[in-house]
């Protein structure tokens, strides 16, 4: 059966909060996984307006990643979700996806 | 359930002021500015509404035209508290910083004075002094300090982006509340709070019967490890302890020589002394020094100040190794086809964080199989801390 990396959503409603989880492909998404790499938070978060230096910043989001786990899982060809496959070419351990479309 | 229809419309009472004001947004409604005049009457209740003032209205005019007048301009520098009418009794002059009449145990606190705050920012920001230090100077918390700082930046980049300040509203409220003030050259400064109090630890909320032999010597660093149930000290190892503020300077050099009790998720670190974990430990071995060598006072505060200066040192050079580690970690990413920026955190994952059922606590993640503690008692959902 196929290894999958993807995305657990947790949290609650209107608040998501994902783990980033080494699961057999066909099980639930809540099951418990064979291993848990990392975390994901959606809910982008803004620097505070305190300091001249972060009126300029971008928000940002927040992402945790063990990344010797995800190299290992990627070795022994499990397969990122689309999801997980963005955030990990942004961590550098995939190659990015080519965008089948561009923006006007 | 259908939607119902309305069977006639509904006037909010506060429309007609907004219609008095903005008629010409609201004209395109025509049931609403053509009823205007009606909607001070209550169309969704049957009772009629009072035409004349009630009894307590007039009875609060009444009272503000006679007694309550005294409150309508306040003398600058006093406070302007409804306490001041029961004045004329035999009461006692600490009245004026009492708001509530019938709450005497509730004192308004002073705050800080302008001149004071700008010297807080003075000492910090352009004199470099340490937060440490210049709390003990002026007698102000260490927190309050932080973030007298951080306001006063703040408003001084308001000022020079040109932004409207409430400077009339400020002033009329520094007129009003006690205040402490700046000293003037040469006198002593007067503390504007208590800046040693001891934190609340919720380990020593327990009471706890322990029986001590007399003839066994039982301090402070003893009652400690009582109470976070760790086996009593070797003697030759509390033999070396001669007074609990002598451990203090030890773990502020090394913070790590705090030894843990417990195994897995229930380590803990051994509770200290009071001595050490009140904020200004140097304040208790200075005052130790000046009673060894009431003669020598020269040379107590040159010690004094050599070891605040040692202290911070460290302390620096931890913090900035801590956040030097903090930003190893760390890698930002700001794709160009994104509104945001990622921050990618390396974790471990590793049997020990993640513990044999695979319900440890240190381990990255939301955890399987353990109930969500977000709404129990006592949690705290607001931000208690700002990462600025």
């Amino acid at each position: 059966m196929v290894l999958r990396i993807r995305l657990a959503r947790f949290g609650n409603k209107h608040n998501p909060f994902f783990n980033i989880v080494v699961a057999q492909a066909r099980s639930a998404r809540g099951a418990k996984p064979l291993e848990v790499i990392g975390t994901y938070n959606p809910i982008p978060k803004r620097p505070t307006n305190l300091y001249d230096e972060n009126t300029e910043t971008r928000p940002y989001k927040e992402i945790a990643l063990d990344r010797s786990r995800a190299k290992y899982w990627l070795g022994v060809g499990a397969q990122p979700s689309d999801p997980v496959w963005k955030l990990m070419s942004m961590a550098g351990l995939v190659a990015p996806k080519p965008t089948t479309f561009h923006k006007a | 359930m259908p939607p119902r229809m309305q069977s006639r419309s509904v006037s909010n009472t506060l429309l007609p002021y907004l219609t008095a004001t903005s008629s010409s947004s609201l004209s395109s409604i025509p049931s609403l500015s053509s009823s205007s005049s009606q909607c001070l009457s209550r169309q969704f209740s049957a009772t009629a509404a009072p035409q004349a003032q009630t009894k307590l209205r007039r009875q609060m005019f009444e009272w503000l035209n006679t007694e309550g007048a005294v409150f309508k301009h306040h003398v600058p520098g006093e406070t302007n508290y409804l306490t001041r009418l029961k004045q004329r009794g035999p009461e006692t002059s600490s009245d004026a910083s009492r708001p509530f009449p019938n709450n005497s145990s509730f004192i308004s606190e002073p705050i800080l004075s302008e001149e004071l705050r700008n010297e807080v920012y003075h000492r910090v920001v352009e004199q470099k002094m340490s937060l440490r230090a210049v709390s003990v100077h002026l007698g102000i918390d260490m927190k309050r300090i932080a973030a007298v700082v951080r306001l006063v930046e703040l408003e001084k980049r308001q000022r020079a982006q040109g932004k409207p300040l409430a400077l009339p509203y400020a002033r009329a409220i520094h007129e009003m509340v006690p205040t402490t003030p700046l000293a003037q050259q040469g006198e002593r400064q007067e503390y504007h709070e208590p800046i040693n109090d001891l934190p609340a630890h919720p380990l020593t909320g327990s009471q706890i019967f322990y029986p001590v032999p007399e003839s066994r010597s039982f301090t402070r660093v003893e009652a400690g490890r009582v109470f976070s149930g760790a086996p009593a000290m070797e003697h030759s190892e509390a033999a070396e302890i001669s007074h609990p503020s002598d451990l203090a300077e030890k773990i502020i050099e090394d913070p790590n020589s705090i030894a843990w009790v417990g195994k897995g998720a229930n380590a803990r670190q051994i509770l200290q002394p009071a001595d050490v974990r009140i904020p200004h430990p140097h304040m208790v071995a200075l005052e130790r020094d000046r009673l060894a060598h009431p003669n020598e006072r020269l040379a107590v505060s040159e010690k004094q100040s050599k070891r605040l200066k040692r202290q911070d040192a460290i302390e620096k050079e931890r913090r900035e190794r801590l956040q030097a580690r903090r930003e190893k970690k760390l890698t930002v990413v700001s794709p160009e086809d994104s509104r945001f920026d990622y921050r990618i955190k390396d974790t471990i994952y590793t049997p020990e964080t993640t513990g044999a059922d695979g319900r440890g606590s240190k381990a990255v993640g939301r955890r399987y199989g353990v109930p969500h503690r977000d709404r129990t008692r006592g949690e705290i959902k607001i931000p208690t801390r700002v990462e600025a």
